[in-house]
């Protein structure tokens, strides 16, 4: 599995959505990483998000990957997610932090 | 990023005390690095099973770009601790910051992978001039 931490601001996206956003992320690891994403949402309530010291609209997403990336790869695999995220969410690209990592080391 | 999960009980601050926190640490951040503030993102969680308090009453977790200094990280961390204390009602043992780090290279925000540390203008510089082309 890959593991995924979504951390969504209240409001961003809505309940609805949430099901469909969860089903791209699906596809995007299986394609990506050839595995199914273990996905862990939550919500950040209102009021209890900020960027620069105001209210923010940003989300942040980490996806560990399951194996060591290139620069290249994982440049193209960041963009190809910020794009997912924001087509599925209607944000916009400053309102996504996204992450991918690499395995950690044992 | 940089990204700080600060974690209390719930109820524990007030609308007010988590802006003027959130704020501190803005403003810690910045001038102990030089980072931009719209790089500083601050989320609070109350009572949540994924960032435990321990024995603490408020605890920040950051995750900054990865290439400060040991004493940067120590400075970052106390000042963050002595702000908890300060606006959040808490007593020096009753706070903690702790810092961890990650390539800024794993990191993606505007679209833009993040710049390494110091390299900002530049990365803004960039922005701006594809963004400009992209309206043209």
């Amino acid at each position: 599995m890959i593991n995924c931490s979504c951390l969504v601001q209240e409001g961003q996206s809505p309940d609805l959505k949430k099901t469909e956003i969860q089903a791209a992320i699906q596809e995007f690891t299986v394609r990506s990483f050839g595995l199914e994403a273990r996905i862990v949402w939550t919500p950040v309530a209102a009021g209890n998000g900020f960027t620069a010291g105001k209210p923010s609209t940003s989300s942040v997403v980490s996806i560990t990957s399951n194996e060591k990336l290139s620069p290249a790869r994982r440049q193209s695999l960041l963009q190809e997610f910020v794009a997912l995220w924001t087509t599925e969410t209607g944000s916009t690209i400053d309102e996504i932090v996204a992450v991918i990592t690499d395995p950690a080391e044992t | 990023m940089p990204l700080y999960i600060c974690s209390t009980h719930k109820d524990a601050l007030n609308p007010s005390a988590k802006e003027k926190i959130a704020s501190a640490i803005t403003d810690i951040h910045c001038s102990v690095t030089g980072a931009p503030a719209s790089f500083v993102h601050a989320i609070f969680f109350e009572d949540h099973p994924l960032f435990s308090l321990g024995d603490k009453k408020l605890l920040v977790r950051g995750t900054i770009r990865r290439g400060r200094s040991d004493a940067q990280k120590d400075e970052i961390a106390e000042k963050i601790k002595s702000s908890l204390v300060e606006l959040g009602g808490a007593t020096e043992p009753q706070v903690d910051a702790v810092i961890r780090e990650t390539p800024a290279s794993w990191v993606m925000e505007g679209g833009e992978i993040m710049p390494e540390p110091g390299e900002e203008a530049e990365w803004f510089a960039a922005q701006e001039a594809r963004r400009r082309g992209e309206q043209l």
